[in-house]
């Protein structure tokens, strides 16, 4: 599979790199994007069967990314990995399509809760 | 309850909170040692030992703008950022940090932080991007709550403060 990882931090794209590998997802093509407006492009000419995307990021957020892709058409599984754990938040990430919001702080434990039958 | 002390609670509710009335110290550390966990390395621990920060530190925050409004401040010794930034790097960590790592890295773990504050508070809030560099001012010291922490034999201090002066006291016209 082809897994694109947005995050502004390039720090926390490798947490979530590494934490891919540590829950045993370890054999995936990964492509990373530094924003939302990045995330966008790289469906588009990358054309990833998964997007794990942060939620607060300059340029376009990942909410704001999710929008933009559901209106063009794009069905990309879509999930996010962020900061925002609240219910508040969850809810905004169901009701725009997202599969799953996997809060930071995380473990390889709630990747795999989270991950398995998404990545195969 | 008398009508007045139901009118009183409610004047008293309808004031701004500040963060003592919404949250603690222990969530506060508990919130902390998860982070750390997750980010720095299940080896490592944050010890609740208070001890003095250097003169030289870095502050890395985000800023929560909602029912209460105020930012969630990580400070450490410059040296001390810079472990922390090894440390999420791990094994891609550079012989020579650029100011850049420690930006993002310090700033990132003030962003974990802050976001589970965040959804620790009460009613709907939003969440800044961090930022990094010179701790912004308390402004009121009653809206602070503060913990002294140990990593590494290093201080680490967080700190959740309100970003808005204290309300004037009210007149009583009655005294």
């Amino acid at each position: 599979m082809k897994i694109l990882i947005a995050d502004d931090s390039r720090v926390m794209r490798q947490i979530v790199i590494r934490t891919l590998r540590q829950a045993g997802y370890d054999d995936h093509e990964i492509v990373e994007a530094e924003d939302g407006r990045d995330a966008y492009d790289k469906v588009q000419s990358e054309k990833p069967d998964l997007v794990l995307s942060d939620w607060n990021m300059p340029n376009m957020t990942g909410m704001e990314c999710l929008e933009a892709l559901r209106s063009s058409g794009s069905t990309v599984p879509f999930g996010f990995v962020t900061s925002e754990g609240s219910e508040e938040m969850r809810g905004k990430a169901a009701d725009a399509g997202a599969m799953f919001l996997i809060a930071k702080p995380f473990t390889s434990e709630t990747f795999q809760d989270h991950l398995d039958g998404v990545i195969v | 309850m008398t009508v007045f002390e139901t009118a009183e609670r409610r004047r008293v509710g309808d004031a701004r909170p500040v963060i003592t009335e919404l949250i603690d110290g222990t969530t506060v550390q508990s919130i902390a040692e998860e982070a750390w966990i997750s980010l720095v390395g299940e080896e490592e621990v944050l010890v609740p030992l208070p001890a003095e920060l250097p003169a030289d530190v870095l502050s890395s925050w985000v800023d929560v703008v909602g029912p209460w409004t105020g930012s969630v401040v990580l400070t450490a010794g410059r040296q001390t950022a810079e472990e922390l930034t090894r440390a999420l790097l791990r094994e891609s960590a550079p012989e020579v940090l650029e100011e850049e790592d420690v930006v993002d890295a310090f700033g990132e773990i003030a962003n974990v932080v802050g976001g589970s504050v965040k959804a620790a508070l009460p009613g709907q809030s939003a969440l800044s991007l961090p930022s990094v560099g010179t701790s912004p001012e308390v402004r009121n010291t009653a809206d602070v709550c503060r913990i002294d922490l140990t990593w590494r034999g290093e201080p680490v201090s967080i700190s959740v403060q309100g970003a808005l002066p204290a309300l004037p006291v009210p007149h009583d016209p009655h005294p």
